[in-house]
């Protein structure tokens, strides 16, 4: 055993040597005739390290050496449009459909670089056997990842093939092959090229599920009343969730996607409402009296914490997902509303009080005890804490007050060391930051257009699209997966 | 004599107060042009300055789980745009065939003989590592290394299965990029300006969580070492192990160069 360890050790000293050398961007870049010498001890180590290779027992083990430095990109890729694989007269409809989705889905996940179409060459493949790898991989695509694939109808059902190639592989290529088959309608096109962008962002993001089948509940007044209502991450299929004729605000959708918490107005007052997302209706959710606002799901689902007034001063409260058991964390002067869990750990609680003047972010733990301030001045309110459990995303007026500068923009946290970066700039006021899923994504209510809006962001602030466009939207949140 | 008295008396009365008033005029500009020389008073500097004494510093948040480009390039001359235009070879213009004008008493030129030598030179086999405009710079990722040269490069490996590098290489730019992004520098000791590089082993189930975090060479910094473990132990997983693969685990060498 100890023999094996050192053999293992001595190989590994070689080729880490190896490794080093190899990683030098001359000799890489530019290893031409005129480094003939670097060329041989290259050689020569390559060559001692071969018979070591092969006198060594089967570990079946796989070493992979890399580090920082390398220049961390994003990945480029090129998605060129889908091929008919049938001669059905519907499928230019789905197609369009479908390769519309998919190359936004691939271009919103923040972590590719899609190379522009036009740059694309004119004999797109349509299943494995007609990739030219050296047509996509070399200048002017230069893409390291290929998806291609295939869609066609037959009888009334649509079958999509799909692959995701590594095109400077040409060894072994093929990083993903899906094959999907569904009724042959726009909206299974829809979802086939949302599952199917998952599945790349999935492999090639880390390990992180993509964000293409998830949802944003909002507040909409565009019925005339405020009502909660649903849309795609994209701002595509929005519909009325809650059909009440009074005012609903703050929804918050449950971990496992079942149940939507809100609060609404009713004849006494503000109240925590439970709508059932299966049933398509309310179920019952008792009334704590006083002003109940601003629920917030545990990460498992099974509890939530809100901001009530029926002890006098609003305080942060925590009941059980059904409305038992009922808690009082928060106490003393001064409101304390805007709960949010930690979605890591499940165990601490970010929230807004105003016991020292203007509202300002404290944190605490899930029993109410530890409670601390993270931000230092002006007016601070809505954190949001991001699926990681490293940062609070909230809205921020820097510095309050009668002509002072600035606006009320969304910023970043770092919990543990205080830094923060602000993520909006000069766009109206921006408010109600949630985090996607992936933690990659941030939507937010901004008034830069004229009127409250529901916007989306990367999470380091570029890339911002507007998905609302008609009556007044505010107060997303995004879906739990 | 009285008038005179008189008429001497009113000077005398007027130049005390001329002196008095004089001096307090000259002394008060002098304290205006002193006050707004010495006080610092509000002169614009409010517009736009940072904050109260107890503002965070700003500092960029570097680890949201998107790529960022840490190295854009060494080479000045180069930018981000990839190059489009290549060097191509050039046209050898065929020469137009000429009719012998009959009348003409045609001279047979011998044609000079291409000597052997010259023919035999071979022409210059083309570069295949050419580096197209604006791609210099640093080796990025596994696809700088074994682009050409199969398994040779950046990531080395031994034992059973052996080409996992070869085989999946996104992979191995998955977990270079998740690595880079969860390490904190924040954590390490703002007095290091620089460190040796700290090499860092750990195995990839087959689940795609990291296992085994050790570090192999230490920085000798030890908060430096710290971060890179810490690094490592804040990912939940790298995503599964792509399953064409067959092994139960990979195991990984991961450098981190810390310069402030």
């Amino acid at each position: 055993m100890i023999a094996v360890t050192v053999t293992g050790a001595r190989l590994k000293f070689l080729e880490y040597r190896n490794t080093i050398y190899m990683t030098e961007p001359m000799l890489n870049k530019s290893r031409g005739p005129a480094r003939p010498g670097f060329s041989i001890v290259l050689l020569l180590l390559a060559g001692l390290t071969v018979p070591f290779l092969a006198a060594l027992p089967c570990s079946a083990q796989d070493w992979i050496r890399t580090g920082t430095g390398l220049g961390v990109d994003k990945v480029r890729i090129a998605v060129p449009d889908f091929k008919p694989s049938t001669s059905d007269p519907k499928n230019p409809d789905l197609l369009k459909v479908f390769n519309d989705t998919l190359f936004n889905d691939l271009d919103n996940a923040g972590i590719f670089d899609l190379v522009s179409k036009s740059f694309y060459p004119l004999d797109v493949p349509g299943n494995p056997s007609e990739v030219h790898f050296d047509a996509w991989s070399n200048p002017p695509v230069t893409a390291s990842m290929l998806v291609f694939g295939d869609l066609g109808i037959t009888g009334g059902n649509v079958t999509v093939h799909g692959w995701l190639f590594d095109v400077k592989n040409t060894a072994s290529p093929q990083v993903l092959g899906k094959q999907y088959n569904d009724q042959a309608t726009t909206d299974a096109a829809r979802t086939i090229a949302h599952r199917f962008a998952n599945e790349i962002i999935f492999r090639l993001g880390g390990g992180i599920t993509g964000i293409a089948e998830s949802k944003i509940y909002f507040v909409s007044e565009r019925s005339g009343h405020k009502e909660i209502w649903v849309m795609d991450y994209d701002g595509a299929n929005q519909h009325a969730v809650t059909n009440l004729g009074t005012i609903s605000l703050s929804p918050r959708i449950s971990p496992d996607g079942s149940r939507l918490a809100f609060s609404a107005l009713t004849k006494t007052s503000w109240e925590i409402k439970m709508f059932s997302i299966e049933l398509n209706r309310l179920v019952s959710f008792p009334a704590f009296g006083g002003t109940n606002l601003s629920p917030s799901w545990t990460p498992d689902g099974s509890k939530l914490a809100f901001s009530s007034s029926r002890g006098g001063d609003p305080n942060i409260y925590t009941v059980d997902a059904a409305g038992a058991n009922l808690h009082r964390l928060t106490s003393g002067k001064g409101p304390d509303v805007s709960p949010t869990w930690n979605r890591k750990t499940g165990s601490q609680l970010a929230f807004v009080s105003g016991r020292t003047g203007l509202p300002q972010v404290y944190t605490m733990e899930g029993d109410g005890t530890n409670i601390q301030r993270v931000t230092d001045q002006g007016y601070a309110v809505s954190p949001s804490w991001s699926p990681n459990g490293q940062f609070l995303a909230l809205a921020w007026f820097r510095k309050y007050g009668p002509g002072a500068p600035g606006a009320n923009d969304i910023y970043l946290m770092d919990i543990a060391s205080k830094q923060w970066v602000q993520l909006t700039h000069d766009g109206g006021r921006n408010d109600f930051p949630s985090w996607s899923p992936d933690g990659r994504h941030i939507v937010f209510q901004s008034s830069r257009s004229g009127s409250e809006q529901i916007w989306t962001m990367l999470a380091d602030g570029t890339k911002i699209q507007q998905l609302t466009f008609s009556g007044r939207n505010s107060q997303p949140n995004w879906s739990w997966k | 004599m009285a008038p005179d008295t008189e008429i001497f008396f009113e000077h005398a009365a007027l130049g005390k107060p001329l002196a008095w008033s004089t001096g307090l005029h000259v002394g008060f500009v002098a304290f205006l042009v002193l006050s707004a020389w010495i006080l610092p008073g509000h002169r614009g500097d409010g517009w736009g300055a940072g904050g109260g004494g107890e503002a965070m510093g700003v500092a960029l948040v570097s680890n949201i789980p998107l790529p960022s480009t840490q190295i854009q390039t060494q080479n000045v001359l180069a930018n981000d745009s990839k190059g489009l235009t290549k060097s191509q070879p050039q046209q050898v213009e065929k020469e137009p065939d000429a009719i012998p004008i009959q009348d003409k008493e045609t001279k047979n030129k011998k044609k000079p003989v291409v000597s052997a030598s010259k023919q035999a030179k071979p022409e210059p086999e083309p570069e295949t590592n050419e580096v197209p405009y604006g791609q210099g710079g640093p080796v990025s990722g596994p696809y700088g290394t074994f682009n050409e040269n199969g398994a040779k490069g950046g990531f080395g490996f031994t034992g059973g299965g052996g080409d996992f590098g070869t085989r999946f290489g996104w992979y191995v730019q998955v977990v270079q990029r998740k690595v880079s992004e969860n390490w904190l520098k924040y954590e390490i000791d703002p007095r290091i300006q620089t460190a040796n590089r700290v090499y860092v082993v750990f195995d990839i189930t087959r689940s795609g969580q990291p296992s085994n975090v050790q570090v192999e060479q230490s920085s000798g910094v030890p908060s430096l070492d710290q971060s890179a473990v810490r690094a490592i132990q804040r990912i939940d997983t790298f995503g599964p192990l792509p399953p064409d693969y067959s092994g139960s685990k990979v195991s990984v060498e991961f450098w981190f160069d810390y310069k402030r």
